[in-house]
């Protein structure tokens, strides 16, 4: 072979090869190379934990490869995030689960050190409304009874962390009808709980999957414009409806994934494979039963792309500079 | 809820069933709890994919059995070497190493072992009798209650620093200052964190206490030939079997020390947030206080070493019982063990005990059971355990120092707390060649932020008003029960000096 013909082969061979490669390129072929990292910013074997097990379980068989969580807790969910986006690498292999929420409304109530619009959400998995709860044991009855109570004393009102769209929702409801509330910050969905069943404080907001169908707590309403648990909140009040409060509906939990914007911009072709997969997810039989199995609420979960993160990450972030002072020192 | 005799012995038998559970188990437990870092909750998470597949009732019976012997391995590092691998041990040492360095080291991990297993098998004999009862202590403690039982513990930094009561205040304030270090509990604003995105969460537990016991442990001991003293290792090259026999001898002497302390850690086992390690340090502080001889504690004292494994194994059963009546989990393992349950659909309350008995009451039967096996297969390694003395601190001090910094690296996965172990190791040092204790450090470290959480939350239910401290009459009796054990030394050495006198007069 001369080396005229040589090369015409060589350069044959190399077309072939990208001719034949092309449309599993255009779709991210050869992606994912390796496990693709979840960075879950709170502890392990908290809600965050669940879904992303429930999901990932799933999520794997589309993608081929396992999904790895790493958990860091810490300064709610700052410093999980801020390790995202020190260490994940741009390939589109780094991803992290957060409650967008709470987490969103972090950086309104102190910005952190990376750009916002370094990062993005993509895949919405819930949309868990935030509730008001009490005890069984509570002399106070219905929501209208809370009210009428918090317009005689302070009430103290247990939430897991002051800047949460649940304890938002609970100063919207205040500010609307007149009533005292005293936000307590107890760190978290069980002892937030706990300080209700056990009467340290009045009552609390939680997202409500974390207070339904628990002994002892009654669900008195939902910041949201229809009940899509009335077996596990039964005669909930529909908050934002019953008392005017002029607010969209306030998902408490809204886990969804979060990406670099660089690593989306540098892989286009590697970040559709992840949105595309992951609604697959949603259709998947096994899915379902994951979630019904781990007592998790099927009606409760709401597939949502970018768009859908976007409207939700603005209307919370609205509304938490509406009451950024009550939610600082 | 109540049980009956004929039900207790047919359950226990049905989870005799489960042994091929229950000896993997248990020896596992043992393996992470001896292991600075590997604590039971930590394995517990590391191990939910196979716990989630199991049975909800084997599942439980596993996690049951791996908490109640990590709960006991974790006193042998803290004896032998001076590293109590999880907080829950930080007391042991502080009675459990002197013995050890003066050649008592079976002697102490009998001991250990003795009162862990008898505490264990009384709590949770306890508890199954008094469930109705203890189930209903987290309605009555809050965070005014709680404020005093943290202060009952940090106020052991007063009594072991009787010698120098300066340096120990000085140190306990230091580990106070090092506690708030990271997020507030209110607004999660970052104080003292230099920086530092590992330091928002707090200093890190696990590196601090290792780093304090164990690493500056082995800069002492490297300074030596080998850990024990000259006479200690006459002792234990003559050591055979007497010295396991004279450990069971003595626990069993101090029969009502095991009983008193076991109890008071079956109680605040059952507070949610309380812990071992508050158990422990309260149990040491109220068994020296209530000693004729407390001016032997911290030397290698037999009482100073039961009371606090006694009480961080009387925790074990008490942590279940919130959970499993009105599903709140009284510590960090059982949130897990929550978590577990929840996934397979459990609900939580007394209910459960009729409905699936095996899950309730069979976590106290397995309980009983992993105890016994504990007695039966622990106690006769304490004479090849012991042995870990012997060797030259040129070995030993690495061999430490390397198994710490896997420790610290184990429960957060960050080489950060590498670095922090070897700071907070190189400040232990300090301490111990400067006369202050490290324990003191310690105390503050961990109770520290328990307090701080306690105090802020209770401020703010009361909107700012200090007298909230003594609005509850269960508050007020610990208030009472505090300023009395505080000021019953001096109240002894008075009434002492006192009777002296008078006999002298009468002379």
């Amino acid at each position: 072979m001369n080396n005229q013909n040589r090369r015409l082969f060589l350069k044959l061979t190399a077309a072939g090869l990208a001719a034949a490669g092309m449309p599993a390129l255009s779709y991210g072929a050869g992606f994912p190379e390796r496990t693709i990292k979840v960075f879950i910013p709170t502890r392990a074997g908290g809600g965050a934990d669940r879904n992303f097990r429930n999901f990932g379980g799933v999520w794997k068989d589309y993608l081929g490869v396992e999904l790895e969580p790493s958990f860091y807790p810490g300064a709610a969910g700052r410093v999980g995030y801020e390790t995202y986006m020190g260490k994940a690498e741009d390939d589109c292999h780094d991803l992290i689960f957060g409650n967008m929420g709470p987490e969103v409304l972090n950086w309104v109530v102190k910005k952190p050190n990376f750009s916002l619009d370094d990062y993005f959400y993509f895949l919405m998995v819930d949309a868990d409304p935030g509730c008001v709860f009490i005890s069984e044991k509570s002399s106070m009855k219905t929501l209208d009874d809370v009210v009428a109570e918090g317009k005689k004393r302070t009430l103290t009102v247990a939430t897991s962390r002051l800047a949460h769209p649940a304890s938002l929702g609970m100063l919207v409801l205040a500010n609307k009808t007149g009533m005292k509330v005293n936000l307590i910050p107890l760190s978290g969905g069980k002892n937030t709980r706990n300080g209700v069943l056990t009467g340290e404080v009045d009552l609390g907001v939680l997202p409500v999957t974390t207070a339904m169908g628990r002994k002892g707590i009654k669900v008195l309403g939902l910041f949201d414009e229809r009940n899509l648990v009335p077996e596990d909140a039964p005669g909930a009040v529909l908050i934002n409806t019953e008392y005017k409060l002029g607010i969209p509906p306030l998902a408490a939990g809204a886990r969804a994934f979060g990406i670099k914007t660089a690593a989306a911009e540098k892989y286009p072709d590697r970040f559709d494979k992840l949105r595309e997969t992951g609604m697959k997810v949603f259709t998947d039989p096994a899915y379902k039963e994951a979630v019904t199995k781990g007592k998790g609420s099927w009606a409760l979960i709401a597939p949502g792309g970018i768009a859908e993160c976007r409207k939700y990450v603005d209307n919370i972030t609205a509304l938490g500079q509406e009451y950024r002072g009550l939610l600082t020192g | 809820m109540a049980l009956d005799f004929g039900v207790f012995v047919s359950l226990f038998v049905d989870t005799l069933d489960y042994w091929w559970i229950i000896i993997p188990a248990t020896l596992l437990g043992i393996l992470v709890g001896a292991i600075p870092g590997f604590s039971a909750a930590n394995t517990i998470i590391i191990l939910l994919p196979l716990t989630l597949s199991m049975e909800p009732a084997t599942g439980m019976i596993f996690m049951v059995a791996l908490y109640t012997a990590s709960r006991l391995g974790a006193g042998i590092p803290a004896i032998l070497v001076n590293i109590p691998g999880t907080a829950g041990a930080a007391a042991t040492p502080l009675d459990g190493y002197p013995m050890a360095v003066a050649g008592r080291g079976q002697q102490a991990l009998a001991i250990s072992f003795t009162a862990s297993v008898a505490a264990g098998l009384i709590t949770t004999v306890a508890a199954l009798i008094l469930i109705p009862w203890l189930s209903q202590v987290a309605f009555h403690l809050h965070s005014v209650e709680m404020i005093v039982v943290m202060l009952f513990g940090i106020s052991l930094i007063a009594t072991i620093s009787a010698g120098d009561t300066i340096k120990g205040l000085i140190a306990g304030f230091f580990g106070l200052m090092i506690g708030y270090i990271g997020a507030d509990v209110v607004y999660e604003a970052p104080r003292g964190t230099f920086g530092f995105l590992e330091l928002y969460d707090k200093v890190p537990l696990i590196p601090a206490l290792v780093g304090l016991f164990a690493i500056s442990e082995a800069f002492v001991v490297i300074e030596r030939n080998t850990i024990l003293s000259e006479q200690g290792a006459v002792k234990q090259q003559h050591a055979g079997w007497g010295p396991t026999f004279e450990g069971i001898r003595d626990t069993l002497v101090h029969w009502k020390e095991v009983v008193w302390t076991s109890l008071l850690g079956l109680v605040i086992g059952v507070i949610p947030g309380a812990g071992a390690a508050i158990a422990s340090f309260v149990a040491y502080q109220q068994s020296r206080i209530l000693s004729k001889t407390p001016e032997l504690y911290g030397t290698g004292h037999v009482p100073g070493l039961i009371a606090p494994e006694s009480a961080n194994n009387g925790v074990t059963s008490g942590t279940l019982i919130p959970l499993l009546i009105i599903g709140v989990p009284g510590g960090a393992t059982a949130a897990i063990m929550a978590v577990v349950l929840e996934y397979h659909g459990v609900a939580f309350g007394p209910d459960l005990f009729d409905s699936q008995p095996m899950i309730a009451y069979g976590s106290f039967t397995a309980m009983l059971i992993t105890y016994i096996l504990l007695g039966l297969m622990i106690l006769p390694l304490t004479r090849y355990f012991s042995h870990v003395m012997v060797v030259p601190t040129v070995y030993m001090a690495p061999i430490l120092i390397a198994f710490t910094l896997v420790g610290s690296f184990v429960p957060r996965a960050y080489v950060f707390d590498m670095g922090v172990a070897i700071v907070f190791g190189v400040i232990g040092y300090i301490a111990r060649r400067t006369g202050y204790h490290v324990a003191a450090i310690l105390i503050g470290v961990i109770l520290g932020p328990l307090l701080e959480n306690y105090f802020l939350r209770a401020l703010r239910i009361s909107q700012g008003d200090l007298t909230v401290l003594f609005s509850s009459a269960i508050g007020n009796t610990l208030w009472v029960l505090l300023l009395l054990s505080l000021l019953a030394p001096g109240l002894k050495r008075y009434l002492g000096r006192l009777k002296s006198a008078k006999t002298n007069a009468t002379k």
